[in-house]
């Protein structure tokens, strides 16, 4: 049986679907509703690169995580991209929020349990102080307001584990700031 | 007089410090590196067999310091201090003193580093010794009128050049007579406030030129020799960014006649160690001293790969003692080389520096490819020292092939974390004015257009992007259970663990 997930990736800024399907060890993946071709990948060069072959063409495809959360930086025959990736759940609940991913949103970095809120929705906070504790491998983070705005959503409760892009705190910036 | 050195003092950072140190373990001598505090585990400390802190970050607090250096290199025993390139390197007074202290100093005398740090020192030198130089003055120029006689006696456009400049700073072009009075006061003014020195010069600017500089060898005894050219020509803000020897402007008639006239340069100050004449040449075949630089050059390397050389080693054998290791008839120029200088910075914004932690670096390797590099993934690159992080060089039977091996190694490396302008070389090497070899140090202020020069992604490059992204996204989720996907959940994790363990983010 096959195990489908559905992904969205912002890729200069248009959105495109895709389609991950595995099965043992097969793996099928359709972009945009296109029809769904073997992935036949491996990492190569390195254990970040995925071989993937359209037809007969090869294309390398390196990857690493960027800055925000969610960020996916892409090189392909020696051009840099940034790419920014979500599930479709992630991707719909940013939509309903009506914010785009990276700007006032901030994401789990890495695997955790939320220990502590610093704010509360409707709270007034400036960029750079603290609103959320992480805990990730026995390591308390505190994770900061990447701009001064209004908080107008916390999808998390304290006590829940979070996997890495999912939203934590939403803010609202400010007019011009 | 021979001395065989056991240990040498490199006093330089980032690559070319690591350059110095694998030459030095190959010939058999212990390296030190000194290093500021935030350079405490950059690559040429790590490598080095001892390794002595002698500051804070700032260069003038460490890098520069000139008695710390030497403090370290008594302390930790070395015979012999080997500058690099920048920092103290063409510094007199420091040479003087590291020779006062009783140690070597891998490099020229003191006198000929202060004749050639002077610009018009070095022109009167080298009209002297019967090398060409640019038409114009040998002496400082203050009254206008007078500067004005000068240039409409040369013809215009001229150039008015500060004596203690460098670094495409301190220059001004005059192109008629009317403009003369306020450019000679405003570079005046520069030059004081910039090198402590308005001594001003005049000389013919030559337009559309070529930069040729001729690598040579002396062994501080009268013996000379030259390496052969490198074309230097593509520049962005005065800077070298691409390198190559041979040069493709050359004749044979004329690449005899630049490097006869650069052993006779070196020959001039009876050069010791490894320095490089530079040279411009016209659009009709003349060319003129520029200057010389009394170091090993960032971009010998491809004089290297082209000769079979090792200027480091030939460097160190001199400075023992040892004289010359190389004989002019034996030197000859094979195939073709081109060096990259990979810099953290962005090409789209008017080049200015970047700077980040290096996430992921995956270098080409393959027939005649070399890198000297200064960095090392999960290194964080210091905003207080030039941003150049490492060279690719490759080497080629001739230019085609190299240019084609510039390409696909090009696009073999990966470098994520700063901004970075390996797509830059990429698009050099596909301009029709570097392929042909016309290109002029106008090149790419002519050429380069920051609003569109990435090639767009195709199609097919897209959907294998965003099909790459969606994997890699729901394998990092999934941890599922193939040997691949494993190794890839590891590297997440380790990366994970050195972001959360830094506090970075």
């Amino acid at each position: 049986m096959w195990m489908k997930k559905r992904y969205v990736v912002d890729l200069d800024g248009d959105q495109h679907n895709a389609v991950v399907a595995r099965r043992g060890e097969a793996t099928e993946i359709a972009v945009d509703e296109s029809p769904a071709r073997p992935a036949n990948h491996r990492p190569v060069l390195g254990g970040r690169a995925l071989s993937l072959r359209y037809g007969r063409r090869l294309h390398l495809i390196h990857l690493s995580e960027g800055g925000a959360g969610g960020a996916v930086d892409v090189t392909v025959g020696g051009r840099p991209v940034t790419t920014m990736v979500m599930d479709e759940l992630r991707a719909q609940a940013l939509e309903s929020l009506g914010t785009a991913a990276g700007s006032g949103t901030i994401c789990a970095d890495i695997p955790g349990l939320v220990v502590e809120l610093k704010v509360e929705p409707g709270q007034k906070v400036h960029q750079g102080e603290p609103v959320i504790v992480v805990e990730a491998m026995k390591m308390q983070n505190e994770l900061c307001a990447a701009v001064s705005g209004t908080v107008i959503e916390i999808p998390v409760a304290s006590g829940a584990s979070v996997n890495p892009g999912d939203p934590l705190v939403v803010i609202e910036p400010e007019p011009g700031g | 007089m021979a001395q065989k050195f056991s240990k040498v003092l490199v006093a330089n950072r980032g690559e070319i410090a690591v350059r110095i140190i694998q030459g030095l373990r190959e010939m058999g001598i212990a390296s030190v590196a000194v290093h500021s505090d935030v350079d405490r585990t950059a690559l040429h400390v790590l490598m080095a067999d001892e390794a002595v802190a002698i500051g804070p970050a700032p260069a003038a607090e460490s890098y520069l310091v000139g008695e710390r250096v030497i403090e370290a290199a008594k302390t930790t025993g070395a015979e012999a201090i080997h500058p690099g390139y920048g920092f103290l390197s063409e510094n007199g007074p420091f040479s003087r003193a590291v020779e006062e202290a009783g140690l070597v100093f891998i490099g020229p005398k003191a006198e000929t580093m202060e004749v050639m740090g002077d610009k018009l020192s070095a022109r009167r030198r080298m009209r002297a010794a019967g090398v060409p130089v640019v038409p114009g003055t040998d002496e400082a120029v203050r009254d206008p009128e007078v500067a004005t006689e000068i240039a409409d006696g040369i013809g215009y456009p001229v150039l008015l050049k500060a004596s203690a400049g460098g670094g495409g700073k301190g220059m001004r072009i005059v192109r008629e007579a009317g403009e003369m009075a306020g450019a000679l006061r405003r570079t005046m003014g520069e030059a004081g406030a910039s090198f402590g020195d308005d001594s001003i010069f005049v000389e013919k600017y030559v337009e559309n030129p070529k930069h040729i500089e001729v690598q040579v060898l002396g062994d501080g005894k009268g013996e000379v020799i030259h390496v052969f050219e490198r074309e230097c020509s593509v520049q962005r803000r005065h800077q070298k960014v691409i390198e190559e020897s041979p040069s493709p402007s050359l004749t044979p008639a004329l690449r005899e006649r630049i490097c006869d006239a650069a052993v006779q340069t070196a020959k001039a100050v009876d050069y010791r160690g490894a320095g490089t004449v530079e040279f411009i040449l016209a659009p009709d075949g003349e060319f003129y001293f520029l200057e010389m630089n009394t170091r090993l050059q960032v971009e010998h390397p491809v004089t290297e790969m082209v000769t079979g050389t090792d200027l480091v080693r030939a460097m160190v054998l001199v400075a023992q003692g040892d004289g010359l290791c190389y004989r002019q008839e034996d030197l000859v120029q094979r195939g073709w080389s081109l060096e990259f200088r990979l810099y953290a910075e962005d090409p789209g914004k008017g080049f200015t520096p970047s700077i980040g932690r290096i996430e992921s670096m995956t270098v080409p390797l393959g027939p005649g490819v070399r890198l000297d590099t200064g960095i090392y993934e999960g290194f964080d690159v210091p905003i207080h020292y030039d941003p150049m992080l490492a060279k690719l060089v490759v080497w080629g039977e001739d230019r085609d092939q190299a240019i084609a091996r510039g390409k696909r190694v090009l696009r073999e490396f990966v470098l994520h974390g700063p901004v970075h302008n390996l797509p830059f070389h990429l698009w050099a090497l596909d301009q029709p004015a570097f392929l042909d070899g016309s290109y002029t140090t106008h090149f790419v202020e002519e050429a380069f257009d920051p609003a569109d020069w990435l090639p767009a992604l195709t199609d097919e490059e897209r959907q294998a992007i965003i099909a790459a992204v969606a994997l890699y996204e729901s394998e990092r989720r999934s941890g599922d259970s193939t040997p691949e996907s494993t190794d890839a959940s590891v590297g997440n994790w380790r990366l994970n663990a050195l972001r959360a363990m830094t506090g970075n983010r």
